[in-house]
């Protein structure tokens, strides 16, 4: 009886461990600017979605898509020396983000309702927020802010 | 008979002038990416901050009814997006950014609120252009690809 109630309390310990197992990894990427410069990369972009899709300039939401794309493979090419059981935890969460900006493409084609697309577009951020829990603290970009280093002198922001 | 001296201030020259020539990109770059090569001519290098949606740098400087060679190199590595360089007459950025966006950024070298365009390039490409320094005064310049101008500007100071 007391044996069974161990089984838990050890399978939980080896899950706890598991669970700080993995930023472990992460904190020692081999590559850690071009991981940083990746995911920043896919936060832009997704500005870039929510702002075609704000101006109601539906037809260049599947170029964005694209883009997206393109900095997924950016990150993709970052993780590629690191242990195999990490980079297939990004890539489950990376298809799955990269899937729903995809979504929001797909319904631009016929799209005349701002709103809809930007809802499915908050559901790709957490989409997208999936992939950057994988990495350090401090490689997460906030989606909210612009990377560092963009301008913004002459332009009024929106 | 050359003496050890002079072979010593000959190697030293040379170590100069190399390292003068390797050095002198960079001086520019430190200097706003201006360089006057002859009177009244200025040469400007701006490049996109990688693939991010910025110049760098996102001020120029030159003075007024200078001969300016401007070179734009896109020096993005993973994006497809495309950049080029406009220069706007004060507070006419957004209304020709406006404009770009139904003509895929597009922008005529005639539009009378711009005085000066690269063509859009994509990543690694560098373009130039040429144009004659407005009055003094402060411009915005801006990538025209729809949706970039937000964060993709800077202002070209003019100078007396």
């Amino acid at each position: 009886m007391r044996r069974t109630n161990k089984i838990p309390a050890v399978l939980a310990a080896i899950g706890f461990v598991l669970m700080f197992a993995a930023p472990i990894w992460a904190a020692q990427l081999k590559s850690p600017d071009d991981v940083k410069t990746a995911l920043k990369l896919l936060v832009q972009v997704s500005n870039d979605f929510k702002r075609q899709i704000g101006n109601k300039n539906f037809a260049r939401v599947p170029h964005e898509y694209m883009e997206y794309t393109e900095a997924a493979d950016a990150l993709r090419s970052a993780i590629k020396n690191e242990p195999a059981d990490f980079k297939a935890r990004v890539e489950t969460r990376l298809k799955a983000a990269v899937t729903a900006y995809q979504k929001i493409s797909d319904m631009s084609v016929n799209a005349t309702d701002a709103d809809k697309l930007m809802a499915e577009h908050n559901k790709a951020v957490t989409a997208m927020n999936a992939v950057f829990d994988l990495f350090p603290a401090d490689f997460r970009p906030d989606p909210n802010l612009p990377p560092p280093g963009r301008g913004g002198r002459g332009a009024k922001k929106n | 008979m050359t003496s050890f001296n002079d072979l010593l201030r000959a190697s030293l020259s040379r170590r100069h002038l190399v390292f003068g020539s390797l050095t002198l990109p960079l001086t520019l770059l430190g200097c706003g990416g201006r360089r006057t090569s002859e009177e009244g001519v200025v040469d400007l290098f701006i490049q996109s901050d990688g693939d991010f949606l910025a110049f760098k740098p996102d001020e120029l400087t030159c003075t007024a009814g200078a001969l300016v060679h401007l070179t734009f190199h896109h020096a993005g590595r993973f994006l497809s997006a495309l950049h080029n360089w406009v220069l706007a007459y004060p507070d006419q950025m957004e209304a020709v950014d406006k404009d770009a966006e139904k003509t895929d950024g597009i922008i005529s070298a005639n539009d009378s609120r711009v005085i000066a365009v690269v063509p859009m390039c994509g990543k690694g490409e560098t373009v130039m252009t040429e144009f004659t320094a407005p009055p003094p005064g402060d411009y915005p310049f801006f990538c025209s690809t729809p949706g970039h101008a937000v964060d993709m500007n800077g202002i070209l100071h003019v100078t007396v």
